[in-house]
């Protein structure tokens, strides 16, 4: 382009906030010289419905209620961190029973998750049967989700000092005909897009971020052990009862969306590994420990973090007595990891642009709150 | 070539297995016993009366305000047929609003209301309500 | 009769059984792709969602036919027409059977290759009329994409006629007498198949109107029937171009047992088939990998397998040779798709 003595112009371009590949309600605008990106602002906010203030007005029982709908797609993941702060303030002990519970429903919604970014990461890709696979063996999931909680989506089911019910009667035959049936869509799912060369075309290479910027831009997850920085909170800040169980932490070196993307698809087996262990293990006992009646607990705030199918979920909950928490603060993984977005997608060709924002995996539900 | 070929052998082979959709509203979703629709209110066969009392605890808890609910004086009362001193007048439920997350259910002391298999709910326009008597009959329309 | 009287009853018999024929095609497309993802595709009209087509082509016509404010009228209103009539201009010269075709051209082959790519234009005029950014990128990526995999799919024809000895679509027939082009011309087959999947905008290649990118490219302002025109034209086209490729290199409506007509349809159903399995399993190129597919390895394949056919004319090999020859070609050529594509 340097060269011709054409006068070109730079185009803009508005993709979203309806747009069928912005995952949700997210905008950019693109600067594009022909096919190619030159810059890029990313507009978020759209899908901000308050959550953290109107945490502040609802009861600490009711507040995992607006929780579930920040990441919508693994809200069973973001009522963990809130109970277990919670927990933390009012010194709650929790029954093993009830931990084996969290974890096992965490994982499959972490599965759940994945499935989900296989199936619209596909789509991104311009393949349409991926979505529909991963769609095949997330509804199973839904369908353990929905005789477990009674929810499918929205799950309202950890409790302080436990969960909500116990595991259905069923449970055992429920999941012990799952994990067949995701193992082999994971197989399904692989041998449809992992070799493919035109995929394999698309992806390499492409968006890719160094360890050392992922770090700088504070990307935690699937995101960042694409990279190569082994770092995951189940391991390395242990709660719950991932210490009792064996997983490994993949990780990629490469960083680019191919990465990104075959990592989801180990964590998913990983995943898979533990909820087996979970149904080995499952001890008897209660589902709910001892809770007060009433929930008021003593001044002071605290932190926790988990590992979210995002990235690092924590919450940070002040309370200053009383019925209402004084502060509910959300540290959204989507949020932080759309930060790396403009690095990634410098120079790269529009096509590109929509398969690395896809590779990212964000909810915008969670990065709007 | 091999990757894609694998691909197209995948597609291949899952063309001839059983499809998993159902025909919706010819076939029923077979849903297991805690699925959650929306909240239904419990009739009191013994008594012939609601469990409910109004007691407006499960308004005050909804996290969507979607409940409207009254008491009056129970005038089964005085007969000596029944031992609620108070019951529900009317109650209302937001259909649009009700995010069927079970935390009524959960605070009622009564155990007057539960989560019924109703999930179809369309409507026509956003204020539309069930009263009581829609409240009780949800049960029935949900299927178990 | 006259003769101009018997003329217009056979295209009108040609046209109408096309249009019949999208309208099959639109329907086994979603049940096959449905299948394919293992759910049911339509059922609700007629028996298995016969009737989803028409159904939905009724729910076209009667739709609001928008026109943005930002479009240049005229050319938006012509675009949708200058896609379909070449379309079904080329149905004249492709031969059913040898007595079931509108007019044997004895250029037909050039003819159906020189009308069709006028479609192109209609095409890119679609895409600047509408006054949107994406349809004005779709068909900016249509035209460069059209353009370039025409030129393959010219020269991979050209090895039948040279074989053949003629343009003539019956003669093209008749000199597949006992052996099938796809045994002689292979690669022209591959590179016809994967140069018309291009031509046709499908997946793989469906790059102009990705949906996930450009969100339907050049269609993307057209409502109501006027897209529709544009949907029937797509699958129009489809049906000709592997009806060509049946005719090409499968030698029509050659076949034992069967009659003619019913050996044409199979083999071009099978060729539809082909093409349905292909957009339910791949994902989409980028714009610049095609563009390197199309010209570093498609047309120097296309002027190799000249080469071999022309050697195996001049010094005249027994069949055999061309044929191990051109496999060989096919095998180092799929070795090559991955080394190009990287480049
Ligand atoms: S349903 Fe339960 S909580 Fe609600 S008003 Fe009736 S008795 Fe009270
Ligand atoms: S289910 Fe939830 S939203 Fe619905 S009425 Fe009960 S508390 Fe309110």
């Amino acid at each position: 382009m340097a060269e011709s003595r054409l006068e070109t112009v730079d185009m803009f371009i508005n993709m979203g906030p309806q747009h069928p590949s912005t995952h949700g309600v997210f905008r950019m605008v693109l600067t594009i010289d022909g096919e190619q990106i030159v810059d890029m602002k990313p507009h978020i906010g759209y899908l901000h419905r308050g959550v953290e203030k109107l945490a502040e007005g609802l009861r600490y029982r009711e507040v995992t209620v607006l929780l579930d709908r920040t990441d919508y797609l693994a809200a069973l993941n973001n009522e963990l961190p809130y109970v277990m702060a919670l927990e933390k303030l009012l010194d709650v002990k929790v029954p093993e029973r009830a931990e084996y519970i969290r974890v096992l429903v965490c994982e499959l919604n972490r599965i759940a998750s994945h499935l989900m970014f296989y199936g619209a990461f596909g789509a991104d890709a311009g393949a349409t049967t991926p979505f529909m696979y991963a769609f095949r063996d997330r509804e199973e999931i839904q369908h353990f989700f929905e005789a477990v909680t009674g929810g499918r989506l929205m799950h309202n089911y950890f409790r302080v000092g436990g969960v909500r019910y116990d595991l259905p009667e069923d449970w055992r035959e429920r999941l012990t005909k799952l994990i067949p049936h995701l193992r082999k869509g994971i197989v399904d799912c692989e041998r449809l897009l992992s070799d493919n060369e035109i995929f394999l075309n698309r992806t390499i290479g492409v968006g890719q971020i160094s360890a050392a910027d992922a770090i700088d831009y504070g990307l935690t997850g699937p995101n960042l052990r694409a990279c190569g920085v082994r770092l995951d909170l189940r391991r390395d800040q242990p709660y719950s009862v991932y210490p009792k169980l064996e997983f490994d932490v993949p990780t990629r070196s490469r960083g680019d969306c191919y990465d990104r993307y075959l990592l989801r698809v180990e964590e998913m087996r990983q995943s898979l590994r533990i909820v087996e262990q979970c149904l080995e293990q499952m001890p008897d006992g209660p589902s709910l420990g001892e809770v007060p009646r009433v929930i008021r607990p003593k001044e002071g705030e605290v932190y926790v973090g988990t590992e979210n199918p995002r990235g690092e979920y924590g919450i940070y909950l002040v309370s200053r007595g009383g019925d209402y928490p004084y502060r509910v603060k959300v540290r959204a993984p989507s949020f932080c990891n759309l930060m790396a977005l403009n690095e990634m997608m410098r120079g790269c060709y529009i096509a590109d642009c929509v398969l690395i924002l896809g590779s990212i995996d964000i909810v915008l539900g969670e990065v709007d709150r | 070539m091999l990757g894609m070929l694998k691909g197209l052998m995948t597609t291949m082979q899952s063309h001839f297995r059983k499809p998993v959709t159902i025909q919706y509203p010819d076939e029923r979703p077979d849903l297991p016993p805690r699925y959650a629709g929306f909240p239904g209110l419990i009739w009191d066969a013994n008594v012939g009366e609601p469990f409910c009392t109004g007691c407006q605890v499960c308004a005050r808890f909804c996290p969507t305000q979607c409940i409207y609910v009254t008491m009056k004086d129970n005038p089964k009362v005085g007969d000596g047929t029944s031992k609620r001193r108070k019951i529900v007048d009317e109650f209302e439920l937001n259909v649009s609003c009700c995010t069927q997350c079970a935390v009524c259910v959960e605070v009622c002391n009564f155990d007057a209301i539960e989560m019924t298999h109703t999930f179809e709910m369309a409507s026509y326009s956003r204020e539309q309500v069930m009263n009581l008597q829609d409240m009780l009959s949800m049960k029935e329309k949900g299927g178990p | 009769m006259p003769e101009w009287v018997e003329s217009i009853i056979r295209v009108a018999i040609a046209i109408g059984f096309v249009l019949t024929t999208v309208l099959v095609l639109i329907w086994l497309e979603r049940k096959v792709i449905g299948h394919i993802q293992q759910r049911l595709g339509p059922m609700r009209t007629g028996f298995h969602g016969f009737l989803q087509s028409p159904a939905d082509a009724v729910k076209l016509l009667v739709k609001e036919d928008i026109i943005p404010a930002a479009a240049d009228r005229w050319a938006f209103q012509l675009a949708p027409a200058l896609v379909f009539v070449p379309i079904f201009l080329t149905v004249v010269s492709i031969p059913f059977t040898r007595t079931l075709v509108v007019r044997n051209l004895d250029l037909g082959l050039f003819y159906v290759f020189a009308i069709s790519s006028i479609s192109i234009v209609g095409i890119v005029m679609a895409g600047w009329a509408s006054g949107n950014k994406y349809a004005l990128l779709g068909s900016v990526r249509a035209g460069a994409q059209m353009v370039s995999y025409e030129i393959p799919l010219v020269f991979s024809i050209l090895g039948v006629a040279m074989v053949a000895g003629s343009l003539n679509l019956e003669t093209i027939v008749d000199a597949q007498r006992g052996l099938w082009y796809i045994v002689l011309q292979p690669v022209g087959m591959f590179i016809f198949l994967v140069a018309s999947l291009a031509e046709l905008n499908r997946t793989p290649f469906d790059i102009p109107v990705a949906e996930s990118e450009v969100v339907g490219g050049p269609y993307v302002e057209y409502s109501g029937i006027r897209w529709g025109v544009f949907f029937l034209s797509e699958y129009a086209n489809t049906f000709i171009i592997s009806a060509l490729a049946a005719v090409v290199f499968l030698a029509g409506w050659r076949g034992p047992l069967l009659p003619g007509w019913l050996w044409f349809l199979i083999k071009t159903y099978a060729i539809i088939l082909i093409i349905f399995w292909f957009r339910a399993t791949l994902p989409r190129l980028r714009i610049d990998q095609l563009m390197t597919f199309a010209w570093k390895l498609l047309l120097p394949l296309a002027f190799v397998n000249l080469l071999i056919t022309g050697l195996y004319l001049v010094y005249d090999w027994p069949r055999w040779i061309l044929f191990v020859a051109s496999v060989a070609v096919l095998a180092v050529a799929s070795r090559l798709v991955y080394v190009v594509g990287r480049a």
